[in-house]
């Protein structure tokens, strides 16, 4: 297990708001603190990845199923990791359907895929959805990590009020919902996201560079403290009320600087603090990854989404020549050259996809590495985006769920079963046991080896 | 009653039946008052027949108790109390509409009365220059003074946490505090500003931010216009943003494109435009590509993207659509029709749709034919800006040569240099000299860099880093000189005055000249001050003035944060929010830079217009993005309370409110803000208005209810002589269905009607306002919430400005020179 204690203290201690935060994060650091015994078994780490606008299905079902299948084109990227995949088939998010709302399966995609819930139409203030598959287990793991979940996305998109034909924007915009009326919006800016986890220290500079600059700084403060105690004697009561304010404040930082060099070894969480969103794309969801990775490296959470993008997005691709947005080319009348183009979007999502797979599998956790002890959903509410189906829905499973999870298979279900049954058989195997989840029906059959 | 009646004696005999107006309260009849019989007594009689039956200590209406007021020196105490006593029976409020009025000779009376008792309180108030506690630089003075001491121009105060405000400004010592996450914050910063000054500026990884249009309502064209804006500017198709470049370099700007055009038009022209010049270009076919719409050409999620140099600092960005209306098939009309065939579509079943529902698609199809289509709504809904690339490295020319000020190249400085780099930095930073154990200090930093192996220039950029950090940057400090007397007043150092001079009329520190005056202790010559304001005031550096005083005193920071209702007012978006702050920001620097009479505030007859606001307020003959000023002369404009910006923030998202507005006008404009209402008071019906019952009917109602008259009588009429301007400040004639009826009649018997009465009301009122200005402009330059001693300075400076044509330098000039300005009293006052 790389993550060290000294990592956990001296990062709860750099952090900004410091004191108010020291006490749940002592909690938070018993599982990375615990016995050697217990620290080889690693805990379980949820993760929904979705993806917008459907899939093109004849590039992503393999034909066979059972061990023995061949990935088709746009799942190919995942190739290397095909033993820690389990694909599914046949299931349905039934309640994106229309069930008498006209239009909008967009929206109602994006709001029903975890929850399992057929949302309301409103474009204004009363949204109401389901909760969450992921915000059911959040609510087990809360107290055993420093953050009860994290949300992410690959899309800024602020746009308020209606963002499909009458339902508001935070249908299309949130997966997670901690309640039927609370969305979790995810942050899609990596530097609020690196903060929010690790504090504002920057790590860019090399650990020699970055030791004597911390040592210059406690030089500096040492120095104007000095200055500022021989002040405060000449000052009447009101301008010492403020610089006391002052020379308190530089002793709390004093007192940081301090705990954090008496931790003696520093482990970065192996990753910089971004500046912002990068410019491409790929760089964009590769970064928005590897925070996620540092976050479960850090054991800071157990529970995450990420949302390669929202449902209904209009991202372009320029990047693979793609001048057209995503989800008008879906809609693509059968057209082959649109159908193309929409293959090549899902394909380099697979493939960033298979960039984060890559990183998890070098990352080790207790005995094996962090493939092994994640459970990862990747998909989308919708099949075809040229039709708005939701059922036969792209599904795959990566990770073995610490060995919970037989990989390696593609599995085909009897049609319309609830994606939600996947959800009860993944929390199950993380121990959490809700009664149901949105349309669920019972757990499917056949995940395990059991 | 009779308990009242015991309380305070007989009544007077009623022996004059005439109505009060606007009764004269100069101090030449207050001084004859001197011996005047006790307050008891002189106003016991009065306040017994008018006021007593509803103020008295049991029913206490509006939570006063002139039972409790009626000590002499409860004028002491209750200063504010008897303050707005005077002004309600000054301004006819009260006694309220119904009751009997007092005659002008007891109001007479009454109003000498109560004058002389403040004016005897004032003279009894202990002689205080006041304190100015200890000054924390708020984001806007940290920015500047960072500029002008290093010459970097990135603003690191932009991500410190927003400043608290007391006294309606930011700048207010007591209240602005210092957290230990500013602190770090403060840490952090001087760590980068030091290293961007002798380093240059951090390399920045490229990042993306992204612009939305919003807020918008395109209107769906189907005739071309027959004129329309060619650039695009003020059309509501384009974006406009402002943007901050973090450093000098290349920028990528990508635009988010969406709506339609008819099929077979030519492809269209996108501008994007710096600062109001054009500097790009970009030309998009939208034939042929994805879309929704079967029978247009869809832009929908098409982008287009080009690279440009731009320099750091906050700059205007607009995409725009060029000649928005040519390119179009002949059969819509417009210049230039395109040459493009259209070939005749015909219905087919769109694949993988089922044929049972080809009926209802062949339909809709057939009705689409016939519609005549809507002409362009193309838009630009997004901008992306990324960068920085290519981004200039090194330090620049301006901050070496303020760091370095030894006379050596880079790289060829000697510890000789040491010393006076140090004293130069330090004493600048400071604002003031500094002394030789802080130099020593700062030189051991430099040493302790070196000794770790460090460059010599570490070793300067290290000591920088902790003149930044040092209280005596952060804060402006002013001492209690060893020589001051507890209790007394004593001058400010000549380099606290220069500070006192620069952060009120720059927002920033004291630039070469006016230290050099510090240093030669020449600042306080009367001559040398006054030539120092007037230069002052001249630089292009006085526009702080406009910024941060006039933007949080008119109050139109608030735009950056009005949400106007967008179904209501689909004109405003955000070039018009732009453009609506330029104007008042300029108009507020004209009457600084032009030296004119603070008047001209309320009625100058000209100000500052772009195309786009012209075109708002219906005013001809302005052409392009750039503001010039323009005469007013003959339009329904003229003066700060007919500009959008501040109709527009003292509005409703939906409506206007009179109330607001008139609000606004007595806190802003007559320095008589009006209490808190009651709880418990209802709200307007605003589905009502502009339907059944006028918004004026409405008040009127609500008027009725004798608690809210006392104050409403006074509001609401002066806030509705502005109703024929609408909630985002365009002229208007009716609201809904009902006319616009902007008459208003105040308590004390005026009536006026509509602005132009409202301001000769105003006018007339000028003392007030000239007062109010003062009061506003002493507060910001003091940094202090102003106290009762400070009652004679206002006075006095309001007073003496009228002789001088109530000239803004003249007001400037007597605050700088006033004794707050100039003296510190000493420790040990109350």
């Amino acid at each position: 297990m790389y993550l060290s204690r000294n990592y956990l203290s001296r990062r709860m201690l750099l952090r900004g708001a410091g004191a108010a935060l020291a006490l749940p994060l002592l909690d938070a650091m018993t599982p990375a603190l615990a016995t050697p015994q217990q620290r080889k078994k690693a805990p379980l780490r949820l993760v929904f990845c979705y993806v917008p606008n459907g899939i093109i299905m004849k590039d992503w079902t393999p034909k066979e199923l059972g061990s023995g299948f061949e990935l088709p084109r746009i799942l190919k990227p995942l190739e290397a990791h095909r033993e820690s995949l389990l694909l599914l088939s046949g299931l349905a998010d039934h309640n994106g359907n229309e069930l008498g709302d006209g239009a909008g399966d967009h929206a109602r995609a994006g709001a029903s895929f975890l929850t399992g819930v057929h949302c309301k139409k409103t474009s204004g203030a009363d949204i109401l959805g389901g909760i969450s598959a992921d915000q059911i287990a959040a609510r087990t793991f809360a107290s055993q990590t420093r953050f009860a979940s994290l949300e992410l996305g690959c899309e800024d998109s602020r746009t308020v009020g209606n963002c499909d034909s009458g339902y508001s924007c935070a249908y299309t915009n949130s997966i997670s919902w901690r309640s039927p009326t609370t969305p979790m919006p995810p942050e899609v800016n990596p530097r609020a996201v690196f903060e929010r986890l690790f504090g504002t220290e920057d790590f860019r500079l090399d650990p020699a560079t970055r030791a004597r600059r911390m040592n210059y700084r406690k030089s500096i403060l040492d120095m104007v403290r000095e200055d500022t105690q021989s002040l405060l004697g000449t000052l009447g009561q009101a301008d010492r009320r403020k610089i006391d304010e002052y020379l308190t404040s530089v002793r709390e930082i004093e007192v940081r600087i301090q705990s954090a060099e008496h931790s003696n070894k520093i482990e970065a969480p192996g990753i910089n603090k971004p500046s912002g969103i990068p410019v491409l794309f790929a760089d964009y969801v590769t970064l928005m990854f590897d925070l996620q990775v540092a976050a479960f490296k850090t054991d800071s959470t157990r529970v995450s989404t990420l949302m390669l993008g929202r449902e209904g997005s209009m991202r372009t691709y320029p990047e693979i020549n793609i001048a057209d947005s995503h989800h008008p080319l879906t809609h693509h009348r059968n057209n082959p050259e649109f159908i193309e183009k929409v293959a090549q979007i899902n394909t380099l999502h697979t493939t960033l996809f298979a960039r984060y797979l890559d990183k998890l599998k070098a990352t080790p956790d207790g005995d094996g590495s962090l493939l092994d002890s994640s459970v990862i959903v990747y998909g989308s509410g919708i099949s075809d985006g040229n039709r708005h189906t939701h059922e036969n829905l792209p599904i795959l499973v990566a990770g073995r769920g610490g060995g919970s999870i037989k990989t390696g298979r593609h599995l085909a279900y009897e049609q319309e079963t609830p994606v939600a049954n996947l959800y009860m058989t993944l929390l199950d195997r993380t121990g959490v046991r809700p009664d149901s989840i949105g349309d669920s029906t019972g757990t499917l059959t056949q995940l395990g080896q059991i | 009653m009779t308990r009242a009646w015991q309380l305070w004696g007989p009544p007077l005999s009623l022996s004059l039946l005439v109505g009060v107006a606007g009764l004269p309260t100069s101090g030449k009849q207050t001084a004859k008052t001197a011996q005047a019989p006790p307050l008891e007594q002189a106003l016991g009689p009065y306040f017994a027949k008018h006021c007593a039956a509803c103020h008295d200590s049991q029913t206490k209406a509006g939570g006063l108790d002139l039972q409790a007021l009626r000590q002499a020196r409860s004028v002491q105490h209750a200063r504010e109390t008897w303050e707005s006593v005077l002004r309600k029976i000054q301004t006819g409020e009260m006694p309220p509409k119904g009751s009997p009025r007092p005659t002008a000779a007891e109001n007479a009376a009454a109003i000498r009365n109560i004058h002389g008792e403040l004016e005897r309180a004032d003279k009894a108030t202990p002689i205080n220059s006041g304190r100015v506690t200890a000054h924390r630089l708020n984001r806007a003075e940290y920015n500047n003074t960072v500029q002008e001491l290093l010459g970097v121009d990135f603003r690191p105060a932009d991500d410190f946490p927003q400043d608290d405000s007391g006294y309606g400004f930011d700048n207010i010592g007591d209240v602005l505090s210092l957290s230990s996450s500013q602190m770090e914050k403060y840490v952090a910063a001087a760590e980068k500003i030091a290293r961007a000054a002798v380093f240059g500026p951090e390399l920045l990884a490229p990042t993306l931010v992204r612009h939305e249009a919003g807020g918008r309502n395109i209107n769906q064209v189907t005739a071309v216009p027959a004129s329309y804006d060619v650039t695009g500017l003020n059309l509501p198709n384009a974006l406009h943003t402002t943007h901050r470049f973090p450093v000098d370099g290349e920028y990528l700007f990508k635009l988010g494109l969406n709506g339609t055009r008819p099929l077979g038009s030519e492809p269209l022209a996108f501008v994007l435009w710096l600062d109001g010049k054009k500097v790009q270009t970009l030309t998009i076919d939208a034939e042929g590509s994805s879309g929704f719409a079967f029978d247009r050409q869809d832009l929908a999620g098409r982008t287009l993207e080009c690279r440009l140099k731009v320099k750091s600092g906050d700059h205007w960005i607009a995409a725009t659509i060029e000649r928005l209306y040519e390119g179009l098939p002949p059969s819509c009309g417009g210049l230039n029709p395109s040459k493009r065939k259209v070939a005749p579509r015909e219905f087919k079943l769109p694949p993988g749709f089922p044929t049972e529902r080809a009926a209802e698609f062949r339909k809709r199809f057939e009705e689409r034919q016939i519609e005549k289509p809507q002409l362009n709504d193309a838009r630009v809904n997004t901008l992306e800006i990324g960068g920085p690339y290519a981004q200039t490295e090194g330090p620049r020319e301006a901050s070496l040569r303020k760091v370095f000020v030894c006379g050596h190249l880079q790289g060829d400085h000697t510890a000789a240099c040491t010393p006076k780099i140090l004293k130069s930095l330090a004493s600048r930073a400071f604002r003031r000299p500094a002394t030789a154990k802080e130099l020593s200090r700062l030189s051991q930093l430099v040493a302790l860099a070196q000794k770790n192996g460090d460059s010599y220039e570490e070793g300067i950029a290290l000591a920088l880093q902790a003149v930044l950090v040092s209280p005596h940057f952060l804060f402006r400090i002013e001492r209690d000189q060893s020589t001051a007397k507890p209790n007394t007043a004593h001058p400010l150092t000549q380099h606290e005055l220069a500070s006192r001079l620069s952060y009120f009329l720059w927002s920033s520190m004291p630039d070469d000249t006016l230290r050099a005056c510090a240093d030669a202790q020449t600042l306080r010559k009367p001559d040398v001050l006054a030539a120092q304001v007037k230069r002052m005031l001249q630089s292009p550096r006085s526009h702080a003035l406009a910024e941060n005083f006039a933007g949080q005193w008119l109050q139109f920071r608030a735009l950056e944060s009005v949400k106007p209702d967008r179904e209501r007012f689909p004109d405003f978006d955000t070039y018009l929010r732009m453009s609506m702050r330029q104007e008042t920001e300029l108009f507020f620097d004209s009457i600084v830079k032009d030296d004119q009479s603070v008047l001209t505030l309320l009625l100058g007859k000209y100000t500052f217009l772009n195309e786009r606001l012209a075109g708002f307020y219906g005013i001809p003959g302005v052409v392009g993005p750039a503001f010039r000023r323009v005469d007013l002369t003959g339009t329904k404009r003229g003066g700060i309370l007919t500009q959008a910006s501040v109709l527009t923030i003292t509005s409703y998202p939906n409506r206007t409110s009179p109330v607001l507005r008139g609000k606004w006008i007595l806190e802003n404009i007559l320095n008589a803000p009006p209490p808190n209402p009651p709880p418990g008071v209802p709200n307007l019906d605003v589905s009502a208005v502009g339907s059944a019952l006028s918004l004026r009917q409405q008040l009127e109602e609500h008027r009725k209810n004798p608690t809210c008259a006392s104050c409403h009588a006074r509001m609401d009429p002066l806030g509705f002589g502005l109703e024929n301007f609408n909630a985002i400040g365009a002229w208007r004639k009716s609201d809904g269905a009902v006319a616009i009826d902007a008459s208003g009649s105040l308590p004390d018997g005026r009536t006026f009607d509509g602005a132009e009465g409202l301001k000769t009301i105003l006018k007339a009122d000028r003392e007030a306002f000239v007062t109010c200005f003062t009061t506003k402009l002493l507060t910001y330059a003091l940094g202090r919430g102003l106290e009762r001693y400070d009652r004679p300075t206002v006075q006095e400076i309001a007073r003496r400005s009228a002789a001088k044509n109530y000239k803004f330098s003249s007001l400037v000039q007597d605050i700088v020179t006033s004794k707050p300005f100039q003296l510190r009293q000493g420790k040990g006052t109350p």
